[in-house]
């Protein structure tokens, strides 16, 4: 099954994102919210293999640093014993779940299992790495996650349905990076359950009072 | 001045087929010896590749603060890699030093980080645009006008396209690092990049 959605990609990493992943200087959280977009997106797929060719060409330009003596020879020895590398068979997505996505969500969107945090809201904790975290949100159409601002950054990625803020509005594959203090108020799209991958770098900072005495309990 | 034009021959092996190596292998001589390994497990080829490979991977690893000796075993890993993903290798999709990048890379977010590294897989996807069957040496020439490029930036725009593939390091700490605005810094990165893809762009 594969991602090929009929709507444009308008809104897309920046170089300097595109640069983290491909260089590998991107944590984990991050790097897979930006491989979750390539699965979407033709035009940073590319890019991001022209940035992996700099990679290669400073790879090329670094000055040699000789290996032990007897590294050759090492290796030589281990070569028959090494069978060819095979792919592992993956089970096809049954809901066009991007596949880097499905070790951490454990198997596709359909079978995640919910948490709850309000009647519209809903999530599932998919990674921690000290003050990053990566997780999956989910709002019933119509639904609004509540003014905030952010102590890091916020990136979202799209993966079902969509949502519109004062930046503008979101689909499936679009990236939405938030720095800092810019403040919005996402409400998700009418139609079906807007679904997102969130990457956070710090907690969200909300307005009203009791999201910002509930959030912390969710650990947003 | 490259080493394995100095390889000895391995001991208590078939004789090796004889390689017609220029002393610097270029992008296209670096994919046909990964050819002949993907096809016919040459080990000739893999000695040369080694050879030319193992010392970059090490160096890189060592620019990324890997001690000595961890340097020396992954970048032997990385070229134990190669053998055993060779037949994986698409030349119309990446040069041979690209996908080294790419695996070194890759070890060592594994193994030094001890995180996963999310890699897109073929399947998420429908083909694109058709890659031409001569697209391999269209990207060996890619590979010579870009490393032609690089070496024509202002030093300080290198400076900082380097950093982003050896520091590992987010571009705020970079800047700290040289003691710069962090807008100096993604300004610099900007007018490299824009200038590396003129040059690309004008090629194509
Ligand atoms: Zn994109």
């Amino acid at each position: 099954m594969s991602l090929h959605h009929p709507a444009p990609i308008s809104h897309h990493p920046g170089e300097e994102l595109l640069l983290a992943y491909a260089g590998g200087g991107a944590d984990e959280a991050v790097s897979l919210i930006v491989a979750a977009h390539l699965a979407y997106c033709a035009a940073c797929r590319r890019r991001s293999r022209e940035l992996e060719a700099l990679g290669g060409c400073l790879l090329q330009e670094l000055a040699p640093v000789p290996m032990a003596s007897g590294a050759l020879d090492a290796a030589l020895l281990k070569l028959d014993g090494i069978k060819p590398f095979e792919r592992p068979a993956r089970q096809a997505s049954g809901d066009c779940t991007p596949s880097v996505l499905r070790p951490y969500i454990g198997g596709d969107l359909r079978d995640v299992r919910w948490r709850q945090v309000g009647p519209n809201l809903s999530y599932v904790p998919l990674f921690r790495r000290g003050a990053i975290r990566a997780r999956l949100l989910r709002g019933v159409p119509g639904s609004e996650t509540g003014a905030h601002r952010h102590a890091g950054l916020e990136y979202t990625l799209v993966l079902k349905g969509g949502f519109s803020d004062e930046t503008g509005s979101y689909a499936p594959g679009d990236l939405q990076v938030m720095e800092g203090d810019m403040r919005h108020s996402p409400v998700a799209d009418p139609g079906e359950d807007c679904i997102n991958l969130a990457v956070t770098t710090g907690p969200l900072k909300f307005e009203s009072l009791l999201q910002k005495i509930v959030a912390p309990l969710f650990g947003f | 001045m490259l080493a394995y034009a100095r390889i000895r021959p391995f001991p208590r092996r078939k004789p090796a087929l004889r390689l017609n190596l220029p002393m610097m292998p270029q992008a296209q001589e670096l994919n046909a010896l990964l050819g002949r390994v993907a096809e016919m497990r040459d080990q000739a080829a893999f000695a040369a590749l080694f050879a030319h490979f193992a010392p970059r991977i090490k160096a890189y690893l060592l620019r990324l603060g890997a001690p000595p000796a961890l340097a020396e075993d992954l970048a032997q890993e990385a070229l134990l890699s190669l053998w055993r993903k060779a037949h994986l290798f698409d030349p119309a999709k990446a040069s041979a030093a690209t996908w080294l990048f790419t695996i070194a890379r890759n070890l060592r977010i594994d193994t030094i980080r001890r995180e996963r590294r999310p890699e897109l897989e073929p399947a998420d996807f429908m083909p694109e645009a058709e890659l031409a069957a001569d697209d391999g040496l269209a990207l060996a020439d890619d590979e010579a006008r870009l490393r032609a490029a690089l070496k024509d930036l202002p030093a300080d725009q290198i400076q900082v396209v380097e950093l982003s593939f050896f520091a590992d390091k987010p571009h705020s700490e970079i800047a700290a690092q040289l003691d710069i605005p962090l807008g100096t810094v993604k300004s610099r990165l900007r007018l490299a990049m824009a200038r590396l893809k003129r040059i690309m762009g004008e090629a194509s």
